[in-house]
């Protein structure tokens, strides 16, 4: 009975910390321009995220490894620096964008200086980081996000014409770049690397065996495919208010206007509340990746259960990490923008830590009979192939569609 | 696996995580010294100096500019198989890593974390 | 892969590629496409100015976020219109580029009007109708650029 209930609150922070400002920017803009034409793309994304999750965190609970030590083993040095620079920056501009997202939410809250919010979250990040354990720092996050079921509340009180939201899970392309673009977007910000290389980072962290394996399973695919119902709620609701009025949310804020206008001031509160959770939440996971990966590369200490004094390096650069972080923000540059940058920059560094632990999970003298088995392996292919090609088209679409400006 | 089974060393040795006595991580195995015929492991060599010679040609004379000279027994450590206790999901040690001047890096006194609140 | 070296033609090839075409697509004169994306900007920040003032009529928002919202939509309003007041329109469009900067000047002040009163629901039901009006303009600019009926 304990262990059931100790493996449905994994799953309610994992559906809780399953946003992050990617989503927030690119889904409800893909609700503005194409109303429910994208839903498909975010449950493809959704899915894809579920794999990759779940065979990560299989080859850290049987083998012991994070994915950067994967990365290593599989890719060599050479190849594996460059999946590790790659990684790095992403991540780095990750942590601007949530950071610079979560001082947003705080000033739609509390109307100060953008720059001085973006100073005390930095603040506020390492005192949580600080005064929580592992576990909790993830619960925290991960329940407040859970404010964004309001999202979901909201599109059920519109009463959209459920008949369209269905027809846009149906997948269908076009010749339009935007749209292109968009699907890129709409996927990749579902599927975050920085998500994965966090959730197998945890699970050492928080001593998973092979004992922990169902709790895996469980985490990925039920706790994530129920935060793509979030995900495609942003859709929904942004595509019933947005799209006939022709608006383009181009700033943090108009995300939560559809809930404003369903349940007014409160409405707006919770939404505001649960931005802020999941934007922090992801602020604090993606710079701890950026550390666990520097760490795991090179052999170092790691890890928020060893401590400052016996993980000094992983420690310091956890820190340098955010205040890198602190300082894009502070140049300036709409959030919003590095948002959109670091989405498609992470799909594109995608396929070199993808490809490491689909290998690993596949190879029988690392995980024993806990190997991909039939239906892993097909899907982990088939993803495989959908993410380098969207890796291979990213940059492109994001230099002639102007970053989605048209 | 027991250190004297053969082992396939590009597979499971070569780039592996290095753990002491006490589980302690310390490194990896940047490159392994071959000795004999038909060659042995004769040692696991570990260290910042090593990492140039693992890039490609065009780019080790940056490598080198960034990590510093291989300096044996400090940027570069050479750790005698004879060390090596069993290889499993990491590389155990016999010993401790100071023993073999490893994870040196790790030395708190080095990074002022002492007073970190979250220790 | 030691031998190989990309010859260093090919590189300033598509360096010079890559910036003859940030060059070509920087400046110039305003087009009536470039003109039309401008104005359909304004018509969705409009839109959005709308939806705020509508929450400020109904006392159904919080008037930091209100008050925050307005400043970001108001500047970027006011960006439009300076960037198409600033651009050299091609002749048979200077009609329509003159009622879209005065548009953008508009809607910045009825920003600064919500800015100003966050609070207050009579401001805010006027405002919102103003939106509105707004709107319909840049959406009948919009149709006369693109030669559609409104």
């Amino acid at each position: 009975m304990k262990i059931i209930f100790k493996i449905a609150l994994g799953i309610i922070a994992a559906v809780g910390g399953f946003l992050d400002i990617g989503d927030l920017v690119f889904n409800t803009q893909a609700g503005a321009l194409y109303r429910y034409d994208l839903l498909w793309a975010v449950a493809l994304g959704t899915l894809g995220i579920a794999v990759y999750a779940e065979m990560a965190g299989r080859v850290a609970a049987v083998s012991q490894r994070p994915v950067f030590d994967v990365i290593r083993m599989r890719l060599g040095f050479g190849p594996g620096l460059v999946a590790l620079i790659a990684s790095t920056l992403v991540n780095v501009l990750t942590v601007a964008a949530e950071l610079g997202g979560l001082a947003i939410v705080l000033q739609l809250l509390f109307d100060a200086p953008f720059s001085l919010f973006v100073v005390l979250a930095a603040i506020g990040l390492v005192v949580a980081v600080a005064l929580l354990p592992f576990g909790g720092i993830e619960r925290i996050f991960g329940y407040g996000g859970l404010l964004m079921l309001v999202f979901v509340v909201t599109a059920v009180h519109q009463h959209p014409d459920w008949g369209a939201v269905a027809n846009g899970f149906i997948p269908s392309l076009s010749d339009s770049k935007l749209y292109l673009y968009f699907v890129v977007g709409v996927f990749a910000a579902a599927l975050m690397p920085y998500e994965v290389h966090f959730y197998s980072s945890g699970a050492i962290e928080e001593g998973w065996t092979e004992k922990s394996l169902k709790e895996n399973r469980l985490n990925a695919i039920i706790g994530y495919s129920l935060g793509g119902i979030l995900a495609a709620a942003l859709v929904v609701v942004s595509g019933y208010l947005f799209h006939p009025l022709g608006v383009e949310p181009n700033d943090l804020g108009t995300v939560a206007l559809p809930v404003q206008g369903a349940f007014g001031e409160t409405g707006l509160l919770l939404a505001l509340g649960g931005m802020l959770f999941c934007v922090g939440g992801a602020a604090i996971d993606s710079s701890f990746s950026a550390a666990y990966n520097l760490a795991q590369f090179l052999g170092w200490e790691w890890g928020r259960y060893r401590g400052p004094k016996k993980a000094p390096r992983f420690t310091v650069s956890w820190l340098v990490f955010l205040f890198l972080a602190v300082l894009i923000v502070l140049t300036g540059i709409n959030p919003v923008e590095i948002t959109e940058y670091s989405v498609v920059f992470a799909v594109v560094a995608l396929p070199m830590t993808y490809l490491p632990i689909l290998l690993i999970a596949g190879d029988r003298s690392f995980m024993g009979e806990h190997v991909n088995g039939r239906v892993s392996t097909g899907l982990g292919w088939i993803y495989f192939a959908v993410i380098v090609v969207l890796a291979v088209a990213a940059i492109p679409l994001l230099l002639m569609t102007n970053g989605g400006g048209g | 696996m027991n250190r004297e089974d053969p082992i396939f060393i590009a597979h499971r040795l070569l780039d592996e995580q290095i753990l002491d006595c006490d589980g302690r991580r310390c490194g990896r195995v940047d490159d392994i010294e071959l000795q004999g015929s038909p060659p042995r492991v004769s040692a696991l060599l570990v260290g910042v100096g090593l990492y140039p010679r693992r890039l490609p040609r065009w780019l080790r004379g940056l490598a080198r500019r960034l990590s510093g000279p291989e300096r044996w027994g400090a940027s570069a450590l050479r750790i005698p198989w004879e060390e090596v206790d069993r290889i499993e999901a990491a590389v155990h040690l016999r010993g401790k890593a100071e023993e073999h001047g490893l994870g040196e890096g790790d030395d708190p006194e080095r990074w002022m974390v002492r007073r970190l609140p979250w220790n | 892969m030691s031998n190989r070296r990309r010859r260093p033609g090919v590189t300033a090839a598509v360096v010079a590629l890559g910036v003859s075409l940030i060059a070509l697509s920087g400046c110039g004169d305003l087009s009536r496409d470039e003109l039309n994306r401008g104005v359909e900007s304004l018509s969705a920040i409009a839109a959005q100015g709308e939806l705020i003032a509508n929450g400020v009529a109904r006392d159904a928002t919080k008037s930091t976020y209100t008050r925050v919202m307005a400043k970001t939509l108001g500047g970027e309003a006011e960006h439009e219109a300076e960037k198409l007041a600033d651009a050299e329109p091609e002749g048979e469009v200077r009609p329509e580029r003159h009622a879209a900067v005065q548009i953008g000047g508009e809607l910045s002040q009825l920003f600064s009007e919500l800015q100003t009163f966050p609070g207050d629901e009579r401001h805010g039901a006027v405002v919102e109708h103003h939106m509105e009006e707004v709107k319909e303009q840049a959406d009948a600019v919009v149709a006369r650029l693109t030669g559609e009926a409104p």
